[in-house]
């Protein structure tokens, strides 16, 4: 299949200074390239000479079988349009004479639109949801909205190919997905090539058929989301710290790498968000008994949690239950998830019952009656319906352990 | 700005506006042959632009010599200044740029002020009006390339202001010098003509100035659709297939003509280029300079002849200087239209 654009030994960059060496590109009809990298990287560079803006250091940009800068201007433009991130300053204009902007190339001397052109430029602004801002002035709309009529104005050019530059980056979450999907289903269905930059990683992975990654002047891997990107390139890449990068969720998660000091019996998917509130809260956190194949492992483990674990499918071993047991002797206080309970995790529930008979404090999740049938109505037990009350009961531990400290001298 | 009200931007109230435009100019301009120190009927008006009056008479005589000819100046004096403005404005992307502003006027200036105070008529017995046009014209040129040669360097479109500023200040002071240095009478004259005025312009002038004038202003509609795309910016200009560099070189081609056409004649007259473009994107609410271009035209003929007929009436039979009309009515409304909250 014929490239709709590819490079040939291109180097990138302004006047004579070098950017980034050697950037290759094949993009096929309806291929979605998506490059990503910190910023600074030379993203926009790369794209603004894709797009024939910048003139290459070195190399050649082809468009078809053409060097890009010997097809003639208003030739290139119904094959290839572009999305900036610069912010447009048009006063006294509406959404829809934005998106008749797009007809250009084809309209004569005086650009006067045909019927034929009125009904392109609706369909384009229907293609992105733009149809209602028709009359609005452009510098009223809001961000996303804003982005929504540039694209509608690029594909009024009607191109086999567009570039667009960060068109995610200032959106609300709502906006990004539209303009994703949109993007999306313009290469699937209608067969447009897309080339873009972007900041959101998780985005790229989940709407790209190719990532190329930037990084310090190099193009550092290229390829199949699902084969380049993993949770240490990622890492990499944005130099990130303080946090790791999960590829399997695509979330980001924050370290918490303190010594352990309190323990949560967690399993699928339970803990996760009791994680999360207590590495916020400043405990260093253990937590187990965890099977490798649950969602709580994963994300204890990107935040760097001790994690007492198991591997998938296979009962729980004594020496397993050991370890967890000393963790929990130790821990301050221990929170139930409220995980569910099944033949392979039952070990869990006899560790919790073990430290309840110690008198270690223990917040359930559970229902009270259920604390009462499962710990035997243990008194150390408490239960807990929601983040807040978890919050307010440790706050309240915190306080009885100062006044007990105080009674014995410690303070 | 949220409530994202629908512009009635509907043919019939642009139609309107252009009547009104038009309307305006033809009043004005029967205005200003019909009054002054001789009242003059439109019948009689009429009988002169038809070659029906007597050659002889004092009433076709005024008509003939003086009013019509300053008239006829203000129409094309007003609608060049204001397509110089737009083109500008345009081309710096900002909406307080002007011939005035940016120093053009003044390089003009200066080198009217070579021609009729230094007499370097380089071989020429008499300073011919075309002379005067070319020295107008050489000056507007110098100061615009100081402009552009900073361009090339400085990409901060304020600094480029405040560089077109110090060039217009520069041209100004040496100006000064060389008044200093001429005779009294040419003095006298010079300063005149340095305050801005449509008076004294003979039907050569008027041949002259029409004849460069108005292919400009055809060629300013032809440029429409790339000053459209100009708007939204270099890049998107490009990337629609817009000869950008082409366009730019025929932007300051243009406005450089019609501020030299204007300057040489009538001397540095302010404010038209900067308030007409921004009156007309408010009447007309649009950016499109299909519309602009017309109706600046027709906005600066109306402003200039209007100022124009002030000047020579209000404190008659004193004539006041037709820069400070064109200030005093065009500061307010260019301060009123940036305060308004509909930023432009």
């Amino acid at each position: 299949m014929n490239a709709v654009i590819h490079t040939d030994h291109l180097d990138v960059g302004y006047e004579d200074k070098t950017v980034i060496r050697d950037v290759e590109i094949h993009a096929l009809k309806g291929q979605t390239i998506c490059l990503i990298g910190p910023n600074g990287a030379g993203k926009s560079t790369i794209l603004r000479t894709l797009s024939g803006l910048l003139a290459p250091v070195q190399g050649t940009v082809y468009i078809g079988k053409t060097d890009i800068h010997h097809v003639k201007p208003d030739d290139l433009a119904r094959r290839m349009s572009v999305v900036l991130t610069e912010k447009l300053n048009v006063h006294m204009t509406t959404a829809y004479e934005i998106v008749s902007m797009g007809r250009m190339p084809y309209t004569g001397f005086f650009g006067h639109l045909s019927k034929e052109d009125h009904a392109i430029i609706r369909d384009c602004m229907r293609t992105v949801g733009a149809e209602d801002l028709a009359q609005r002035d452009y510098v009223s709309l809001s961000d996303g909205e804003k982005q929504k009529v540039l694209i509608a104005r690029a594909l009024a050019q009607q191109p086999s190919l567009i570039i667009l530059d960060e068109p995610t980056s200032h959106l609300d979450i709502k906006h990004k997905i539209e303009v994703v999907r949109i993007l999306d289903r313009l290469s699937g269905k209608d067969g447009l090539t897309v080339i873009l930059a972007l900041h959101d990683v998780d985005i790229a992975v989940k709407c790209c058929q190719i990532v190329m990654m930037v990084k310090n002047g190099r193009v550092v891997a290229q390829g199949r989301p699902e084969d380049i990107i993993t949770d240490d390139t990622i890492g990499r890449l944005y130099e990130i710290e303080g946090a790791c990068y999960n590829s399997v969720l695509g979330s980001l998660e924050i370290c918490n790498e303190r010594p352990p000091e309190v323990f949560v019996a967690a399993g699928a998917g339970t803990g996760t968000p009791v994680f999360r509130l207590l590495s916020r809260m400043g405990f260093g956190v253990a937590t187990g008994i965890l099977y490798e194949n649950d969602v709580d492992y994963a994300v204890a483990h990107s935040q760097k949690l001790t994690v007492i674990s198991e591997k998938s499918f296979t009962p729980v071993s004594s020496k397993q239950e050991a370890a967890a047991g000393e963790y929990l002797a130790k821990a301050r206080f221990v929170v139930d998830s409220g995980f569910p309970v099944g033949e392979y995790n039952q070990v869990n529930l006899r560790l919790l019952h073990k430290a309840a008979l110690a008198g270690i404090r223990i917040f359930s999740f559970r229902s009270a009656a259920d604390i009462a049938r499962l710990f035997d109505g243990s008194r150390s037990v408490t239960s807990v319906a929601s983040a807040a009350q978890l919050q307010e009961a440790i706050a309240g531990l915190s306080a009885c352990r100062l006044e007990t400290d105080f009674a014995q001298g410690k303070v | 700005m949220e409530n994202g009200r629908e512009k009635g931007r509907s043919p019939a109230v642009t139609t309107m506006w252009f009547t009104i435009l038009v309307a305006g100019v033809l009043v004005v301009f029967l205005l200003n042959v019909g009054v002054g120190s001789a009242d003059i009927t439109v019948g009689q008006i009429l009988e002169v632009l038809f070659g029906k009056a007597d050659p002889s008479d004092k009433i076709y005589l005024i008509i003939w010599r003086i009013r019509l000819p300053r008239a006829m100046a203000s129409l094309a004096g007003g609608a060049a200044l204001a397509i110089s403005g737009l083109l500008l404005q345009t081309y710096f992307s900002n909406p307080i740029v002007e011939p005035y502003v940016l120093g053009i006027s003044s390089g003009s200036s200066l080198f009217v002020g070579l021609v009729m105070l230094g007499g370097i008529t380089f071989g020429f017995r008499r300073i011919t009006p075309v002379f005067l046009f070319i020295g107008a014209f050489l000056g507007a040129m110098a100061v615009m390339l100081i402009i552009l040669l900073a361009a090339t360097r400085v990409k901060n479109i304020v600094t480029l202001l405040i560089i077109g500023l110090m060039a217009g200040y520069l041209c100004s002071a040496v100006t000064s010098i060389l008044s200093a240095y001429a005779e009294r009478e040419q003095i006298a004259g010079f300063t005149m003509w340095n305050m801005g005025s449509f008076s004294g312009f003979t039907w050569l002038h008027i041949k002259i100035m029409y004849i460069i004038i108005c292919p400009m202003l055809l060629l300013a509609f032809l440029l429409a659709k790339p000053l459209n795309a100009l708007n939204m910016g270099d890049e998107y200009a490009r990337s629609m297939g817009i000869p950008v560099k082409g366009t730019r070189y025929a932007l300051i081609f243009l406005s450089s003509v019609l501020v030299a056409s204007v300057t040489a004649f009538a001397g540095p007259v302010s404010f038209i280029g900067l308030a007409v473009p921004h009156i007309c994107r408010i009447l007309f609410h649009t950016a499109d300079s299909r519309l602009l271009i017309p109706s600046s035209i027709l906005g600066g003929a109306l402003m200039a002849s209007l100022c124009d007929f002030v000047a020579r009436n209000i404190v008659s039979p004193v004539e006041l200087p037709l820069g400070a009309i064109t200030a005093i009515i065009g500061a307010p409304i260019v301060v009123f239209l940036l305060t308004r909250k509909e930023k432009l």
